[in-house]
């Protein structure tokens, strides 16, 4: 899409999506919806790590009491608090109102939670995007958080005695780290590239970790641990667990397949289990500056769109360009994709398959280092995103995506206004 | 010879084709040759269309298919039949226009896009010169399929190469590297680099009553006038278009006038020797509008193309005052 990109280039730099600047919807900038600041907690190891014992509400607490801190925002004004989580009952509807009291948000802030699986994190931001679009309020929270310690995917429910007589609605039954075979074995996505592109992730968390990176974006938890000996101790967690910056291809090609014998898809090369929170506060763009708040990004658009669900992985490969297509900008306008690996193989599918220069993917490592807590994840790069885009300074756009299990993927773009 | 009466706006549309380039026949005040692409000249083929005007309107006399865009369109000083055009495929067509079998030749050596082509003006050669977006200008005679020479030295996408109507073998060049160049044909490099705006420089043309004089259009909304001989100011410069100018051109009929389209959908016409230079803004498109020519058989007639699958053909106001 050369041709695009040098036609956009004649254009002035606002206005990038010229199919954009030139529609009826055509930007009135005061209406844009803007990402206002956003904290996460460190992600830990589920079920032996520092949050085994920590419950989601306590986890939620941290980042929604966190981020209003950080712009001094008097919690009454918010309109709307959207959560996003998997594997809490009900999406964890009473979970996450009870993290809105510890955080002494007042009972007059309504809530609601959301469930799209490993995309609520980013749903939870798209509603309330929503919410402000539609006029409702102008001002709102959106969370994700998981606690895959304390719960686990397993339970699916009640379902119809038919399911098996058509064929997609049986392949929702299938384990994700068989529809992770199923992409490496359709699109040729060999053992060396999955392992290859896990080393990645987990080099550059390493890096980024060890040039503290993260620090403006962790909050540390203090929380209750019981350790192997049985002692309980209150400990305080600043960094994520499951980096390994000893890694090697040496080490993650003698790792087993771990879901098929003979497969290619191992621990070592899939999203780890974890627990972690995390917290986006949105406005419109005209009540932050009336507020006097600051903005980290602006959302330009977002899109989720469905994919078969026995290579549920290959939804970011649709969702982005879809995305792309709304903001009126190609995938080489982009400067940092953040891509969630549920997989290396299907993370290695939608990379190649879009064409998107390795560089500019995961920049300071995806869940195969990071950890994947369900419900928290789309939150979660969000910040990450932004935080990235900040440090580089320029104005510039990034995208986060993931796929979804049951077969979709979601993507989000957003622009860093620069500084 | 020239339409009278009101009705001087002549419109045709070509469906799902957009307009790049349009150029009157310098052999027949009423025949027009247009470059068009499909789908914006993104992806997919390109047409060159030959326009018929008559007293009831224009219409299209024939078309021609190539498979990639075509972005640039000359007429032959040699023979009234002969077009050659500039594709994203890094080449050029040469065609007959009452064959409508294809291409008699190709040229296939740019490596990129080619976004403009230009048949020699003066009566000494019959050469064509060609700007691509691979940086380079190559020099052709049409009766020989290999360039006689590649000029190199801009260090972005060449968008526009005009030869001088004046000074046998000199052209111009206009780049993304916001630099007008200035070339003869017998040396490799140029000898005058004008680093003319600080933005991307989409169009530039001669001036036909003074041989030292250029205009250029750029991304950065604005005009400027050259002058060969002191080249470190311009000597004139012209605002009012709200986005990038995509072409522009001296009038044949007027020493002091210029036309200009933009991607902010209007025309604009200017005459650089008065203060308040903005003589008329012709706003009858709803898309981008990139070709634009001044028929030079009829005085005062222009034709314009855009994006919105048009072509038009019309008498700007203020070229018919006395």
């Amino acid at each position: 899409m050369h041709r695009v990109r040098v036609v956009l280039g004649h254009l002035p730099a606002n206005s990038r999506g010229i199919w954009a600047e030139n529609s009826s919807a055509a930007a009135d900038k005061s209406q844009d919806i803007v990402i206002v600041a956003g904290r996460r907690t460190p992600i830990c190891k589920a079920k032996r790590g520092g949050f085994k014992e920590t419950t989601p509400d306590e986890l939620l607490s941290a980042v929604m009491t966190a981020v209003l801190n950080d712009v001094n925002l008097n919690p009454e004004l918010l309109g709307d608090i959207c959560v996003g989580n998997v594997l809490q009952p009900g999406a964890g509807a009473l979970v996450a109102r009870i993290g809105q009291f510890l955080s002494g948000i007042p009972e007059s802030v309504p809530l609601h939670v959301v469930n799209r699986q490993c995309s609520s994190g980013l749903q939870a931001i798209i509603n309330i995007a929503g919410g402000i679009r539609n006029g409702s309020y102008d001002v709102g929270l959106a969370c994700g958080v998981e606690s895959m310690s304390l719960r686990s995917v397993g339970n699916p429910g009640d379902i119809s005695s038919r399911t098996m007589d058509f064929s997609k609605a049986r392949d929702c039954l299938i384990p994700m780290g068989i529809t992770s075979e199923n992409v490496a074995e359709r699109f040729g996505i060999t053992r060396e590239k999955q392992d290859s592109l896990a080393l990645a992730s987990q080099q550059r968390a390493a890096a980024a970790q060890r040039s503290g990176r993260f620090k403006e974006e962790i909050v540390p938890i203090t929380t209750t641990f019981t350790d192997d000996q049985g002692n309980t101790k209150t400990i305080t967690v600043t960094e994520d667990e499951g980096i390994r910056a000893s890694t090697t291809m040496e080490g993650l090609g003698r790792l087993k397949a771990a879901f098929k014998e003979g497969g290619s898809t191992t621990a070592g090369n899939s999203s780890q289990v974890s627990d972690g929170a995390a917290a986006v506060l949105m406005a419109k763009r005209c009540k932050a500056e009336q507020l006097g708040l600051p903005i980290l990004g602006v959302l330009r658009s977002f899109a989720v769109v469905g994919v078969p669900p026995d290579v549920m992985g290959i939804g970011p490969a649709y969702a982005i360009p879809a995305a792309l297509q709304k903001a009126g900008l190609s995938v080489h306008d982009i400067d940092v994709y953040e891509i969630n690996e549920a997989f290396a193989s299907q993370a290695a599918y939608c990379v190649e398959k879009l064409g998107i220069p390795l560089e500019k993917v995961n920049p300071n490592g995806g869940a195969i280092a990071l950890g994947h807590p369900l419900g928290c994840t789309g939150a979660r790069q969000t910040v990450t995103l932004l935080n990235e885009l900040k440090r580089r300074g320029k104005r510039g756009f990034g995208v986060v995506s993931m796929c979804i299990g049951t077969g979709m993927g979601a993507a989000a773009v957003y622009e860093y206004p620069g500084h | 010879m020239a339409v009278s009466g009101d009705g001087r706006l002549h419109a045709v549309r070509i469906p799902d084709r957009h307009g790049y380039a349009v150029e009157f026949s310098p052999y027949k005040p009423s025949t027009l040759a247009c470059a068009t692409s499909q789908n914006y000249g993104i992806s997919g083929c390109g047409t060159l269309v030959v326009l018929e005007q008559s007293e009831g309107g224009i219409a299209v006399r024939r078309s021609f298919d190539w498979t990639d865009a075509l972005f640039d369109v000359t007429w032959s000083e040699i023979s009234e039949n002969i077009v050659v055009t500039s594709s994203g495929d890094g080449s050029l067509q040469l065609w007959d226009i009452t064959k409508p079998q294809g291409p008699l030749q190709v040229f296939k050596e740019h490596t990129q896009e080619v976004y403009s082509v230009d048949w020699s003006q003066t009566r000494g050669e019959q050469l064509i010169v060609s700007g691509s977006w691979d940086h380079t200008v190559k020099l052709w005679d049409p009766s020989f399929g290999k360039p006689l020479c590649t000029f190199t030295g801009h260090e972005n996408i060449i968008y526009s190469t005009i030869w001088s109507p004046h000074i046998p073998g000199c052209f111009a060049s206009a780049s993304g590297d916001q630099s007008l160049r200035i070339w003869d044909m017998k040396t490799p490099v140029s000898k005058v680099v004008i680093p003319a705006h600080q933005a991307e420089i989409l169009s530039c043309d001669w001036c036909k009553y003074d041989q030292n004089l250029l205009v250029t259009g750029a991304v950065d909304c604005s005009l400027k006038g050259w002058d060969l001989r002191t080249v470190r100011q311009p000597v004139f410069e012209l605002r009012g278009h709200n986005y990038a100018i995509r072409r522009v051109k001296f009038s044949p009929f007027h020493a002091n006038i210029v036309a200009s389209c933009s991607y902010d959908f209007t025309v604009r016409l200017w005459d650089f020797s008065k203060s308040s230079s903005l003589l008329e803004t012709v706003n009858h498109h709803t898309e981008f509008v990139c070709g634009l020519d001044f028929s030079i058989l009829t005085p005062g007639q222009i034709a314009d193309c855009a994006w919105d699958e048009t072509v038009k053909i019309y008498f700007p106001s203020c070229l018919s005052l006395p």
